[in-house]
């Protein structure tokens, strides 16, 4: 659907502001109910998700046009869809969707953001969003004792994705999930030099054709590894191949796992087996990617129609995401499996959970917000108690450290395969 | 001339001249300076006081509206200079109407707590009472002055019981609030259930807010529609005496909190033996043996079943009290709770209660929170100590208000009109002593005659305010001139 | 209309660069609200020139003069979830944001108040009352209102009002920058004390401070109130949950909360009902009461699922539905709960009630609890896309309302049966009683419908037209303040045609309002215009002459 298909929800925004906070239901402390970075930081309505349905209206009515305003408040936003639970909770409208074809507008009208256009620049040449050499995306493997799936086959590939392929100071952590299936006898490989960006973080930046590039690429590529599962531990690689692509028709005809979900699988048949204590006293952060964005995508094509005189329904009818089929127990089972590790939770959690901050290109173009972000949520996990907090995907490991060398917070901040791996 | 207008509109037999008529509204006793009036109206009707409000109007007449019977405490009642007429709406004595159904009556100005009391008790309902009225003190005086109710739970807001109003304006308009308003006459109003039970509005605004506490300076009501409550089946009492306050203080929190109980506040022993009656020997020997302090509740025993009702709120407060070690009781030397009770269903007996022990009183009053009343408890008979007055001559009452966000804090100066030194010690703290009182947080919020001057010192916003709407709705000042922060008329105004 | 420089800079000085926009993106995502496509024939109202992010009564005060320099209108808004909040009577006019005063300043658990800023919202206040045991009020718009919205400032009405009132009963104090720039501080703020009471010295200021309706932003801003709380008996913290995999608006609690006991009884018919919902009240054991609005079933997540379960219903519950109430009870203790409970019991025994299981099993009762104590189960907005509280705004007796609600029944029908409004079927008549019943309950009736369909919004304006028609036979209930306050009509088109039947409470609150704002620089959309603008004085429906001239 374009951007001018959400009229009807454009109107339909009641402006009240339940996009701007966790659904009440799971208020607790009065220090962290807000839901959305982008209100809680820039403060006018606009920067919530009432705010951008208001501005699609006002362009679609042609109030306004798509200036630098326009785009500084759409692209402050970490896309991570935690406006899109609250929202409807109350409403049958969709803010992420709306946002989402707004910034596939802004890119098709050339509205650009310049940090952007640098980082889509390097992908169209390098094929990734780090503006890094291709030359250099092999290099995290380096030593591993793992099949080249360019030349041999296995069961499985292990998609590592850009950030981990490029951040050095996470690259232990992408060997380590390597070595944790090998460990358990999984057959695994990986494309090495030759693995490519899914395409997903550039969907959200709105250039769309960058999705169905690397959609078909990655299908063919997979076909001709010919393995019958792909496992990534980073979690919006998983959401791109298991929601976008599908989304857009390009669905992937093996299985998708997050890594958390094949580590727990082979936890519970017995094939790794977490015996080593880890004592220390955790948080789980939910990555926006695995929990509520990562929730399979649900296609309908339909109508709205009127029953009951004037409610409004579908035919056929219409199931929304609502986030509640993401990710999110599977990796606290393996939290909570694992020998003297103590999981508190936070305040804002699964589908609720506030976003690390480094989402939607923000980590790019506005370094200062994402930092501000991942800084609110470190502060949450203090108050709850934790020595440390866990995530599951590099973009937020990434954005808490940056975070914590900003703040000079001291709290630890692990990916799950690291813990997984001091236990086993 | 004025009194030939004057007597066209009410009648020649209900415009008094005589000095003897004059006399009695012409002071208070001690405070107000005696003033006496031109002459008294008794208007018969609501069209009658809007004549009499227009001819004055008109007229530039001060115009001192009187509902209660003499004699007058406050100075509220008092012309503030002379060529003032009294309009004494006593003649408007009609209980218009008693709604069981929604617990409410309307009344007219000149109907007392007694008289209301009487007929409510025919339909199973009570009126919501001040601590023991005197006898001929007008409900709708009273409760247009905001004075507290003994029932804290039920006083939600601090115009209780107030519901609706029929009100005269300065300038001779007449004005229903709340509810009460609208195309239709009361009668009318009542065949499709309309009742004047809601008090707010209209629209944006709270009339009935701007006319009560406004001693007469802002309208003159005509009839009012007042809570009410039904009449207990079964009721008990209890008191808890202490030897200070703070205990207390600390019960009546637990009290009020989960609104528990009926009737419901503090005295001390010599308020107490005060109310218990008798003369001033025996309140003074009364005095002596009741303890220095008593909180004292009833459990009110009404709806469906009366005495569960009233079992449980007994068990629920004999266990507040022993958490804070106290030890409620039926009854305590020289008093029970029954017969406390039994004083607080009606007005006081005569003679007033407040004039069995000396004779002359002087209530010094002012709201703060209960919490703060131990600190006001020993600071006024420190100061009164300072201005010379006896300190064992003073009455406490506490009575929580607006469901215990607040409470009236009332300390009765008990002396002889003929003791010159006691007396002026009396109007010296009546003064200054107010004004320390201020100055330690002791609101005034219904500044009676010279306390004006201190609540007012510390309220120029409200007051400023206060003045610019007091022009809306009484143009040229002629509603009690001189009360509160409003200017007297001026001898060459008086037309 | 745009500010000039000096204009804009003035205005700029008051809150410094960062909080003062006049962005056209930004500021047309402050035009835009519920309610604006039925009252101006548009989702847009007209855009502000100006939009500001106060932090203090002082910034605030200081704009305000501003304003009164320059002729420019002003309006402060906490949410700005209802047209009110946002409308501005012509384009030469700013709004404060308040998000940034959000402050709770006090919460004197002793006393039983809190003092807050604009932009607490009412959940939140809750939250934090509960720690000390207590409780606050709400109105039902949601838990995102602002205390001092629903307690100061606007008209709502909500199931807790039996035993929390509202409609500023609960006021103790407030801060407010006038519109002339200063400020006032009634009662004890002004004398130096703590915010216990607002009344006085004389007569009670808080009668121009809100009335029935709430002044909705129209004679300057409350930056600070001292509201009332009330006694909280459930957890000082609570966790409502969810399975996995459910969808959010599953959350729930297991049990109704110690502390609390809830009954949901059934009667034979609503003469039954609604007595002994009346006896119920009167006998002073309630903490809230709904009455044939149940929320015990579960959430539906959206209409498409609503509406397979509405296809499913046994059209016998529908009407045990109707015929029943909640009854929540609070208490400090077993024995006080018990007594309620009891008392609850013998008068539902008396009006032949009866306790159907599907209603009392534990967890469709914490669901009606949730729904009573901390917001709406169904959200009314979803259904049809808007919603017309209609004419029982009165507030009044239980007879009376439901006598007005009978009425207006008939009328409703005509147009659900026309298809267009939503069809909730056979009607049910309900209040919600203020203060045990003691002055009275309000009357709350909704029509839903589409504004964006033309068949469906035509059809509103009749029905309202017809409701709201001083010379029609609904005119004796009262004033539909409702016009100054949802989205009805015009205020000035209310006023103007209701006051002279209501002993013309329009003039005085037009004095009142020239008092309050001699430059005419509060906006008035939602209060009282300084002057009527030309229409007939007949009644008929009518559009707003303001709100809509401007020069984008």
């Amino acid at each position: 659907m374009a951007w001018q298909d959400y009229v009807h929800d454009m109107q339909r925004c009641t402006r009240c502001s339940y996009c701007k906070w966790i659904p009440y239901r799971y208020m607790r402390q009065t220090d962290f109910i807000q839901g959305c970075p982008s209100i809680s930081r820039y403060l006018w309505h606009a920067y919530a998700g009432s705010g951008k349905f208001n501005m699609a209206y006002s362009l679609q009515q042609g109030r306004i046009e798509i200036d630098d305003t326009f785009l500084d408040v759409l692209y402050k936003c970490h896309m991570d869809g935690s406006c899109d639970v609250s929202c409807k909770v109350q409403q049958d409208i969709e803010p992420l969707q709306l946002m989402q074809e707004l910034r596939i507008k802004c890119v098709e009208d050339g509205a650009l953001v310049s940090a952007h256009m640098i980082v889509i620049e390097g992908l169209r040449k390098e094929d990734n969003m780090m503006m890094a050499r291709r030359a250099d995306r092999g290099k995290w493997a380096a030593g591993l004792d793992v099949k080249d799936l360019t030349g041999d086959t296995a069961e499985v590939i292990y998609h590592a994705g850009c950030r981990y392929s490029y951040d050095e100071e996470l690259w232990p952590v992408a060997r380590a999930g390597v070595n944790l299936l090998r460990k358990a006898g999984v057959d695994v490989g990986i494309m090495g030099g030759d693995e490519t960006c899914c395409g997903g973080r550039a969907y959200e930046l709105g250039y769309a054709g960058e999705l169905t590039k690397y959609a078909e690429h990655q299908i063919e590529t997979l076909r001709t590894a010919g393995v019958r599962a792909v496992v990534t531990p980073c979690s919006d690689c998983y959401a791109c191949f298991k929601v976008l692509y599908d989304k857009i028709g390009k669905k992937l005809e093996i299985e998708v796992y997050h890594i958390t979900q094949y580590l727990d699988k082979l936890i519970k048949e017995g094939r790794l087996k977490l015996s080593k204590k880890v004592p220390l006293n955790v948080t789980y952060h939910d990555p926006c990617h695995l929990g509520r964005l990562g929730e399979p995508w649900v296609h309908w094509q339909g109508k709205e129609i009127k029953v009951m005189g004037q409610m409004i329904v579908h035919d056929p009818p219409k199931q929304y995401r609502r986030g509640a089929k993401g990710v999110y127990e599977t990796p606290r089972d393996i939290l909570k499996s694992i020998p003297g590790l103590e999981l508190v939770e936070m305040y804002r959690i699964k589908e609720y959970a506030w976003c690390c901050g480094a989402g939607g290109g923000v980590i790019d173009a506005y370094p200062d917000f994402a930092t501000w972000t991942g800084a609110e949520r470190l502060r949450e996990a203090k108050a709850v108690g934790a020595e440390a907090i866990v995530s599951a995907c590099p973009w937020c490991k990434r954005n808490f450290l940056d975070a914590a060398k900003e703040t000079g917070d001291r709290i630890q901040v692990y990916d799950i395969i690291e813990l997984v791996e001091r236990a086993v | 001339m004025a009194e030939k207008e004057l007597k066209k509109i009410v009648g020649p037999g209900n415009v008094l001249t005589g000095p003897e008529a004059l006399e009695e509204y012409a002071g208070d006793g001690l405070f107000a300076p005696a003033v006496t009036p031109r002459c008294v109206v008794r208007p018969g009707s609501v069209e009658e006081v809007q004549a009499v409000v227009k001819w004055a109007d008109t007229t530039m007449t001060p115009l001192v509206p009187v509902s209660s019977g003499a004699p007058h405490f406050r100075g509220d009642t008092v012309p503030g200079a002379a060529g003032a007429v009294i309009l004494d709406l006593k003649r408007m004595n009609r209980i218009v109407r008693v709604d069981p159904r929604n617990k409410l009556a309307m009344v007219e100005p000149g109907v007392t707590f007694g008289e209301l009391q009487a007929e409510l008790a025919k339909s199973g309902l009570c009126a919501y009472l001040p601590l023991a009225p005197r006898a001929n003190k007008s409900v709708i005086g009273s409760v247009m002055e905001r004075e507290p109710i003994t029932f804290a739970a039920h006083h939600w807001d601090s115009c209780d019981p107030l519901l609706c109003a029929e009100v005269v304006y300065g300038t001779g308009d007449r004005f229903r609030t709340g509810e009460a308003s609208g195309p239709d006459t009361p009668e009318e109003q009542w065949e499709m259930d309309r009742v004047q039970m809601n008090p707010f509005g209209h629209s944006h605004v709270d009339f009935q807010r701007l006319i009560s506490g406004a001693q007469g300076t802002m309208g003159i009501v005509t009839w009012a529609t007042v809570k009410c409550n039904y009449l207990s089946r079964v009721s008990r009492a209890l008191m808890v005496p202490s030897a200070t306050l703070q205990p207390l203080i600390d019960l009546m929190y637990l009290v009020v909190r989960c609104r528990l109980g009926g009737k419901l506040f503090i005295v001390n022993g010599l308020d107490l033996a005060c109310l218990l009656g008798g003369g001033s020997r025996e309140v003074k020997k009364r005095g002596k043996s009741l303890p220095p302090w008593v909180l004292f509740i009833s459990f009110e025993g009404y709806g469906p079943l009366p005495e569960d009702k009233v079992a449980a709120e007994e068990a629920e407060f004999r266990e507040m009290a022993k958490q804070g070690g106290l030890e409620p009781v039926g009854k305590v030397p020289g008093a029970t709770a029954a017969a406390i009770l039994k004083l607080l269903s009606g007005p006081s007996a005569e003679p007033y209660w407040k004039t069995r022990f000396k004779g002359g009183f002087r209530d010094i009053f002012f709201l703060t929170t209960l919490d703060k009343t131990p600190e006001f408890a020993t600071a006024v008979p420190e100061m009164a100590g300072r201005y010379g007055f006896p300190a064992g001559d003073i009455g406490v009452y506490i009575q929580p208000i607006v469901q215990g966000t607040s409470c009236h804090a009332e300390f009765t100066l008990y002396y002889d009109g003929a003791d010159a030194a006691g007396t002026a010690a009396v109007k010296r703290l009546d003064r200054e002593g107010v004004a320390e009182l201020a100055g330690m947080g002791g609101f005034f919020s219904r500044p009676y005659g010279a306390w004006a001057d201190a609540a007012y010192r510390r309220a120029p916003g409200t007051l400023a305010m206060q003045r610019k709407l007091k022009e809306i709705f009484d143009p040229h000042g002629i509603l009690n001139p001189g009360k509160l922060g409003f200017r007297e008329l001026k001898a060459e105004e008086v037309r | 209309m745009k500010l000039t420089r000096e204009e804009y800079r003035a205005l700029e000085a008051t809150v410094g660069p960062e909080y003062i926009t006049q962005e056209p993106v930004i500021m047309d995502t402050y035009n835009q609200v519920w309610g604006n496509k039925f009252f101006f024939d548009a989702k847009h109202s007209v855009r502000p020139a100006a939009v500001l992010l106060p932090a203090s009564a002082e910034e605030i005060a200081a704009a305000v003069k501003a304003c009164n320099k320059y002729g420019i209108l002003f309006k402060a808004f906490s949410s700005g979830f209802e047209y009110l909040s946002l409308s501005l009577a012509h384009s030469k006019g700013i709004l404060f944001d308040m998000r940034r005063m959000n402050r709770i300043l006090e919460i004197d658990a002793k006393n039983m108040r809190a003092v807050v800023e604009p932009y607490v919202s009412v959940y939140r206040l809750q939250l934090e009352a509960a720690r000390h045991g207590l409780y606050t009020g709400r109105i039902g718009v949601g838990y995102s209102a602002g205390v001092i919205a629903a307690e100061c400032c606007h008209h709502g009405c909500q199931h807790t009002m039996v035993s929390t009132s509202g409609y500023g009963r609960n006021v103790l104090g407030v801060e407010w920058v006038l519109p002339t720039g200063e400020i006032l501080n009634p009662g004890t703020g002004e004398s130096g004390g703590d915010l216990f009471s607002a009344d006085g010295p004389g007569f009670s200021l808080r009668g121009i401070l809100r009335g029935r309706t709430g002044a909705n932003g129209g004679h300057g801003v409350i930056t600070r109130a001292s509201v009332k709380l009330y006694p909280w008996y459930g957890p000082k913290e609570w966790h409502q949950k969810k399975q996995p995999g459910e969808p959010l608006s599953r959350g729930q609690l297991d049990r109704v909360p110690d502390g609390y006991r809830v009954l949901v009884p059934t009667f034979p018919d609503l003469e039954s009902q609604l007595e002994a919902a009346g006896e119920v009240c009167r006998t002073e054991i309630l903490y809230g009461l709904s009455i044939a609005m149940l929320a015990t079933g579960v959430v539906p997540e959206g209409n498409d699922e609503d509406w397979a379960w509405a296809r499913k219903a046994d059209p016998r519950m529908a009407d045990n539905f109707r015929q029943s109430l909640v009854l929540v009870m609070g208490a400090p203790s077993k024995r006080m709960l018990d007594y309620r409970e009891k008392a609850a019991r013998a008068i539902t025994d008396k009006w032949g009630g009866r306790f159907l299981p599907e209603f009392n099993e534990p967890k469709a009762l914490a669901r009606a609890f949730i729904d009573l104590i901390w917001s709406t189960g169904v959200p009314s907005l979803r259904i049809t896309g808007d919603f017309l509280p209609s004419s029982s705004s009165p507030d009044g007796s239980p007879d009376m309302l439901k006598r007005l609600a009978l009425a207006e029944q008939q009328i409703v029908a005509r147009y659900e049966g026309q298809g267009a409004f939503f069809q909730k079927g056979k009607k049910a008549v309900t209040w919600r009683p203020e203060e045990h019943l003691s002055i009275g309950a309000q009357g709350i009736s909704t029509a839903l419908y589409d504004p964006y369909d033309p068949m469906s919004l035509k059809a509103a304006r009749e029905f309202i037209d017809e409701l709201f028609d001083p010379r029609g036979k609904l005119k004796r209930f009262g004033v539909p303040s409702r016009g100054g306050c949802l989205q009805i009509e015009p205020v000035t088109h209310v006023h103007q045609n209701w006051g002279h039947l209501y002993d013309n409470y329009d003039v005085w609150m037009m004095k009142i309002k020239k008092v309050l704002d001699p430059d005419t620089v509060g906006d008035w959309t939602a209060y009282i215009p300084p002057e009527y603008p030309d229409y007939a004085r007949d009644g008929d429906y009518v559009l707003p002459s303001y709100g809509k001239e401007e020069e984008l």
